[in-house]
């Protein structure tokens, strides 16, 4: 069958610019594909992902799932025979898919580029200044000891002003992500023709998929299969479980000083301070382990991180160094804690925002991927097996059936070609 | 006619051709090589592009020409230490490590046959073993025993003097220092197989039923360590399915960049012999690009025709051992987008050329490519030919020594 490829140049253009530089070396021998311990046999990757980029078919590579169960190990990367690094190019189609998803564009642009570093922080500290000028009515009263806030509605910064800048832009950040998420569920589903016997209700979704999903990222499953990159595994298991402490801590938090009136700063002997404490200590650890082996990693060659990368890595460790600052400043009595309180305030403000942007993103679309993957091979081994074998002619048509399948996949597989 | 003599660093074919072709222009040439035989890697080989001939073929009517041409004169176990002067006045000094066997040796064998100690049979890759006294191989040229002092069991050397009734056995031999002076000098110092144990993911060495291509040639050759029956070198067992590994080290840049031009053909020569041996065999080539340079593109029809090959386009990147010691190759086969996992009693490594001068320190004001690769020079005098110069098939390889032997020529012609 003739097809008419359209390459998207701006798209290559974009793999190029943001760290797939060597995207254009790939021969297609597939060594990546068999190096990889990630991928499958019946579905190998990154191979076929570099020669979609490499010819601009967007469509295509955004449809799929593939480019997101790559982990980056870089196995393919050392294995490679014309250095075409086929893990950073992923890490590059990964970020174009970011884009993909994000709106509006300019944001992700932003978080894409040093340029939007400025622009960035600069956003986050007028709004935090703003709040701060409003809340005192002009230049705030620098008090000693420390205090960030005296209640809901009084002090250097009021909770309640707090709450009206992070609220709005985690609401954005979620609203943006959820969008995201399920045009990406659209996008894999569509076309996919799964029967109506076999698909799951919510709460089979929630049970087979989600959960076991949840429960495999928690482990860090794919990370340990990983070769070159094994290391990182410790690093990014622990940012991840300071997430989830500093998420549930500020949550816990939240409804405290806001609905049930207990104000901060809470005593350092509660345990949701201890355990938020602990959290910010990991978080810090965690940001320094990934940051030490990526420089690792680079120096061997076989990683070459790109500006996305090291600015999340970074904002993470500032966030960490800034929170923890700040409140050691503040028991201290010194006045510094009010400007390091500002810029954990703006690092935060830039993470929230940057959710759906920025390589934060992984977090919602790897995700994503890895239920869907779960989904599409247990249904697929489902359909499978239970094809009735109880009579020759069933079983005729079942192989008839399964024959067509096949003959559907490899016209897909010439129309991915 | 110029003045001076040519020297061609060398003796395989392309060294070989160099030497006779300017010596039949009534030019003396002075032809070493670092081997006890004469024939390099020509001499390994089953049979050659692009006739498949058996080596013997080449190689005795070109000793036969030097034998009558006293123009020529050679020498075996002969290294370059040192080269001084310029184009049309070099003086070379050459060291010629000591055989322990001199011209009286009439090949009578009986040495060998009372010789306990012995050593890894390089001629054939580590296929098998020699005694440490030994015939270079059935077709060497000087026909003459070499003795290897460090392999010698104990009493070993007397009971080979006992026997030797020709008196040829000379253990106190000295290396010797010899001096000329060459107005040009040939480079053909040939191909060396890229060490196969660099590949990590391929497991050479790991696995005794993975062998490379050259390791090919000598279980087909009737000369080689079977005799000519490709055996699987576990068990000595018949093979009835192979995977030849295409690509195993060249155009990859952690080991040789460049494409080594010959392997596929290779590969698809020795599907022939495995063809020829077992008709019902299979054979899977796994390769990322078939390429038959010129006018070969017929040799893959042919190979297509008469053996029962399945090409699978893909690279193998990992290689897992079975039980019975057989293999699984793993590739992506890129046509249908699906990973195989193919088992095969024997796998070939088609490993690629490397310059034998790769990673050797020579001292010797020669200009070589960031490969080893030899760069002919006309303002030193100094020309290559053959795989010192570029990988190559035998026809290519002589024509590129033909056309050194006369650049020599002009360069002493000039003066």
């Amino acid at each position: 069958m003739a097809r008419i490829i359209e390459p998207d140049l701006n798209f290559v253009k974009g793999v190029i610019d943001a760290g797939g530089d060597t995207l254009k070396k790939c021969y297609q021998c597939a060594t990546c594909a068999v190096v990889c311990p990630l991928s499958t046999n019946e579905n190998p990757f990154p191979r076929k992902q570099m020669i979609l980029a490499q010819w601009g078919m967007k469509e295509q590579i955004a449809r799929d799932p593939s480019i997101w169960l790559c982990h980056q190990c870089s196995d393919c990367t050392a294995y490679c025979p014309r250095g075409a690094r086929p893990g950073d190019v992923l890490a590059a189609i990964r970020s174009m898919a970011i884009r993909e998803y994000a709106e509006p564009k300019i944001l992700w642009s932003l978080y894409n580029n040093p340029a939007g570093l400025i622009v960035l922080f600069g956003v986050a500290l007028v709004v935090v200044l703003a709040a701060i000028l409003a809340a005192n009515h002009g230049m705030p009263e620098l008090e000693v000891p420390v205090k960030f806030s005296h209640g809901l509605f009084h002090g250097f910064l009021p909770v309640l002003y707090v709450d009206a800048i992070f609220l709005p832009v985690a609401g954005f950040a979620a609203l943006i992500a959820i969008r995201g998420i399920a045009n990406m569920w659209k996008q894999f589903t569509t076309g996919l023709d799964i029967p109506e016997a076999y698909k799951p209700t919510t709460m089979e979704m929630i049970t087979r998929y989600i959960i076991p999903t949840f429960k495999e990222i928690l482990d860090h499953e794919r990370f340990k299969k990983c070769g070159v990159n094994y290391e990182r595994f410790n690093g990014h298991r622990y940012l991840l479980y300071a997430f989830i402490v500093l998420f549930v801590v500020t949550n816990i938090v939240f409804i405290g000083a806001d609905f049930l009136g207990f104000h901060t700063p809470w005593p350092l002997w509660n345990p949701v301070k201890i355990f938020a404490n602990l959290g910010a200590v990991i978080l810090i650890y965690g940001s320094v382990l990934l940051i030490q082996n990526r420089k690792a990693r680079e120096a061997e060659g076989n990683l070459s991180g790109s500006y996305a990368d090291w600015f999340l890595l970074y904002l993470i460790l500032f966030i960490g160094i800034t929170g923890l600052g700040a409140e050691i400043l503040r028991i201290l009595g010194l006045r510094l804690a009010y400007a390091v309180y500002i810029f954990h305030l703006m690092c935060v403000f830039v993470l929230f925002l940057g959710l759906p942007f920025s390589k934060f993103a992984h977090l919602l679309y790897r995700s994503t991927v890895m239920v869907y993957d779960r989904y599409v091979t247990d249904v697929r081994a489902r359909m499978e097996t239970s094809a009735p074998a109880a009579t020759v002619v069933e079983e005729a048509a079942a192989a008839g059936e399964e024959s067509s399948e096949e003959a559907a996949a490899e016209e897909g597989q010439q129309e991915a070609q | 006619m110029g003045e001076g003599k040519i020297l061609v660093v060398g003796g395989g074919i392309s060294g070989l051709t160099a030497a006779v072709e300017a010596a039949e222009m009534d030019y003396d040439v002075i032809l070493i090589d670092k081997e006890p035989s004469l024939g390099g890697r020509v001499a390994q080989l089953r049979y050659y592009f692009p006739k498949l001939c058996p080596p013997t073929c080449g190689l005795e009517i070109n000793y036969r020409r030097i034998k009558e041409n006293p123009r020529i004169t050679f020498y075996t176990l002969a290294q370059i230490k040192k080269i001084e002067g310029e184009p049309g006045n070099y003086k070379v000094t050459v060291e010629i490590s000591p055989r322990y066997v001199n011209e009286n040796c009439t090949c009578c064998g009986e040495c060998e046959k009372v010789c306990q100690g012995e050593r890894v049979d390089t001629f054939n890759f580590g296929l098998g073993k020699t005694k440490a006294i030994y015939l270079p191989h059935e077709h060497a040229f000087p026909m003459r025993y070499v003795l290897d002092k460090s392999a010698l069991a104990e009493g070993d050397l007397e009971r080979i003097k006992e026997v030797c009734k020709a008196g040829a056995i000379d253990p106190d031999m000295q290396p010797q220092t010899l001096e000329f002076n060459v107005g040009a000098i040939i480079w053909a110092t040939g191909w060396k197989p890229y060490d196969a144990t660099k590949m990590d993911n391929l497991c050479y060495g790991k696995y005794p039923n993975i062998i490379t291509n050259m390791q090919m040639e000598r279980l087909a050759a009737p000369n080689g360590p079977t005799k000519g029956k490709i055996l699987r070198p576990s068990d000595n067992s018949v093979p009835q399915t192979i995977a030849f590994v295409q690509c195993a080290g060249s155009r990859d840049e952690n080991h040789l960049p460049y494409c080594s031009y010959i392997c596929c053909l290779a590969s698809l020569k020795q599907s022939l012999y495995f063809a020829e041996q077992n008709p019902d065999g299979k054979v899977y080539i796994f390769y990322i690009d078939i390429r038959t340079p010129g006018r070969y593109e017929k040799f893959l029809n042919r190979a297509k025709e008469e053996a029962n090959i399945e090409f699978i386009k893909g690279k193998v990147a990992k290689i897992e051992p079975a039980d019975n010691d057989d293999l699984v190759v793993i590739a992506e086969d890129t046509l249908s987008g699906k990973r195989v996992e193919q088992r095969v009693n024997m796998v070939i490594l088609a490993t690629g050329m490397q310059p034998s001068l790769a990673g050797e320190n020579i001292p010797v004001p020669l200009e070589r490519d960031e490969n080893g690769f030899v760069i002919p020079s006309e303002a030193k005098g100094m020309y290559s030919c053959g795989c010192a110069r570029m990988p190559l098939d035998v026809m290519s390889s002589n024509e590129t020594a033909t056309a050194a032997a006369l650049k020599a020529i002009q360069t002493l012609v000039r003066g």
